[in-house]
C-alpha cells in the first residue's frame, strides 16, 4: 500500500520540523547548558543500560545495539553542546568547569577520543559481537572518565 | 574474675568493620568503585554474620541480651542495676544504632548509580537512571550519619577511659574483667560459627551478583 497524499504530506512536513529542530540545537547560553544537561544526563541512561548488559555476562543485544547507536550519535554531536558562554555563568547548576574554554584545544582532543571510542563501541555491538562489547564499553568509560577528570566539577552532595 | 566477654567472631567483626568503613568511604572519594563495591559486599556479609550471630550467638554477642527497655538504661544511667558482662544498657542501643545505620548504608549502595551510569550497585539494575541517583545522593548523606555515631562511639571509650575503665583491650583480647556478681558469658559452639560463616558468605555473595545464582 502507498501512503496517501494527505499522509506524505504529513511525513514531509515532519521531516522539515524535524530539521529545523536540529537546527534550532545551535543554542546560546543558559538554554545550551540546560539542553547539554539533558543530554548528559540521557547518556547516563544508556551507560546505566549498557553497564547492566555488560555485568550480566550475556548481553541482551537488541539492547546493546540501540544504546551503543545512541551513545555514538550523542559522542559526535558532544562538541557542539559546549558554545561558549554556557558554562557556569549561565547556569549555575550546570558542572562544565572554564577550562573547558580556555583549553577548548585540549578539550577537543578528549571529546574526539570519545567519539572514536563509541564509534568502535558501535560498530562492535552493530557486528553482533557479544564478547566485543564489554572491552569497548570500558574503553568509551574511560573515555568519559579522562575528559570529566579535568573538564568537569565535582558533584557536591 | 577475668572472663571472655567477647568472643573471636565478635571481635573480628569489629575490627574488620573498623577497617572496612574508612576504606569504603576513600575508595568512592579516590574513584575506585571496584574496590568500594567489594569491601560494600564484605561489609554486607559481616552485617547478616552479626545479625545471626545476635540471635544464635555467644551469650554477650545476643540482641536479647544486652538490648534493654529504657528502665534499664535510666537505672544504669543512675550508676544502679543489675552487674552485667558484655554490653551495659546503653552502650547496647549505640550498638543497634550503628548495626542499623550501616546495613541502611549498605542497601542503599546497592541500589545507587554513579553520576555517569558507569558504576552501579548490583541491584541498581532493578531501579531507574533517576532513582538509583537519588539513593546515590542519599547513600552519600547516611555516610555522614555513620560516621557522627562512629565519632560518638569513640567519644564514650574515651569517656570510660577517662573514668578509668579501659575498653579497648578487652575488644582485643577478648578478656575483661568481670564485676562482682555477674555471670559469666555463655561461648557459642564452632559448629555455629561455621553455619552462620557459611549462610552470611552465600547470602553476601547472591546479593553481589545481582540476586542471581
Amino acid at each position: 500500500m502507498t501512503p496517501s497524499k494527505p499522509f506524505a504530506a504529513m511525513l514531509v512536513c515532519g521531516a522539515v520540523l524535524l530539521a529545523g529542530a536540529t537546527a534550532a540545537e545551535a543554542l546560546q547560553g543558559v538554554a545550551a547548558a540546560k539542553a547539554r544537561m539533558g543530554h548528559m544526563k540521557a547518556l547516563g541512561k544508556a551507560s546505566k543500560a549498557m553497564f547492566e548488559q555488560v555485568k550480566s555476562g550475556a548481553p541482551d543485544m537488541a539492547v546493546v545495539k540501540v544504546q551503543a547507536a545512541d551513545i555514538a550519535l550523542a559522542s559526535r554531536e558532544m562538541p557542539s553542546w559546549f558554545p561558549p558562554g554556557s558554562g557556569q555563568e549561565a547556569e549555575p547548576k550546570s558542572h562544565a568547569l572554564p577550562v573547558v574554554w580556555t583549553d577548548h584545544e585540549k578539550f577537543e582532543t578528549k571529546a574526539k577520543a570519545l567519539a572514536e571510542a563509541a564509534a568502535k563501541l558501535d560498530a562492535v555491538a552493530q557486528a553482533g559481537d557479544t564478547a566485543g562489547v564489554g572491552p569497548a564499553f570500558h574503553e568509551v568509560g574511560a573515555a568519559c572518565k579522562g575528559c570529566h577528570d579535568t573538564f568537569r566539577a565535582k558533584e557536591d552532595d | 574474675m577475668t572472663a571472655r566477654v567477647w568472643d573471636l567472631p565478635v571481635r573480628l567483626v569489629h575490627w574488620v568493620l573498623a577497617a572496612l568503613i574508612p576504606f569504603s568511604w576513600w575508595a568512592a572519594k579516590s574513584d575506585h568503585l571496584p574496590w568500594h563495591r567489594l569491601s560494600g559486599y564484605t561489609i554486607l556479609g559481616l552485617l547478616v554474620f552479626r545479625l545471626i550471630w545476635g540471635v544464635a550467638g555467644s551469650s554477650t554477642a545476643r540482641f536479647g541480651a544486652f538490648l534493654k527497655g529504657p528502665r534499664a538504661v535510666a537505672a544504669y544511667l543512675r550508676g544502679e542495676g543489675a552487674p552485667a558482662a558484655g554490653h551495659n544498657p546503653l552502650g547496647g542501643w549505640s550498638v543497634a544504632a550503628m548495626l542499623v545505620v550501616l546495613a541502611t548504608q549498605v542497601g542503599l549502595g546497592l541500589f545507587s548509580v554513579d553520576e555517569d551510569g558507569l558504576e552501579a550497585g548490583p541491584l541498581a539494575k532493578f531501579v531507574s537512571f533517576d532513582t538509583g541517583r537519588a539513593i546515590a545522593h542519599i547513600h552519600h548523606l547516611v555516610f555522614w550519619a555513620l560516621a557522627g555515631l562512629v565519632a560518638l562511639h569513640l567519644g564514650a571509650i574515651g569517656v570510660y577511659a577517662i573514668r578509668g575503665r579501659n575498653l579497648l583491650k578487652p575488644m582485643i583480647t577478648g578478656d575483661a574483667e568481670l564485676a562482682p556478681g555477674a555471670e559469666a558469658p555463655g561461648l557459642a559452639a564452632p559448629w555455629r560459627l561455621a553455619a552462620a560463616c557459611a549462610a552470611a558468605a552465600a547470602l553476601a555473595w547472591f546479593v553481589a551478583h545481582g540476586l542471581k545464582a
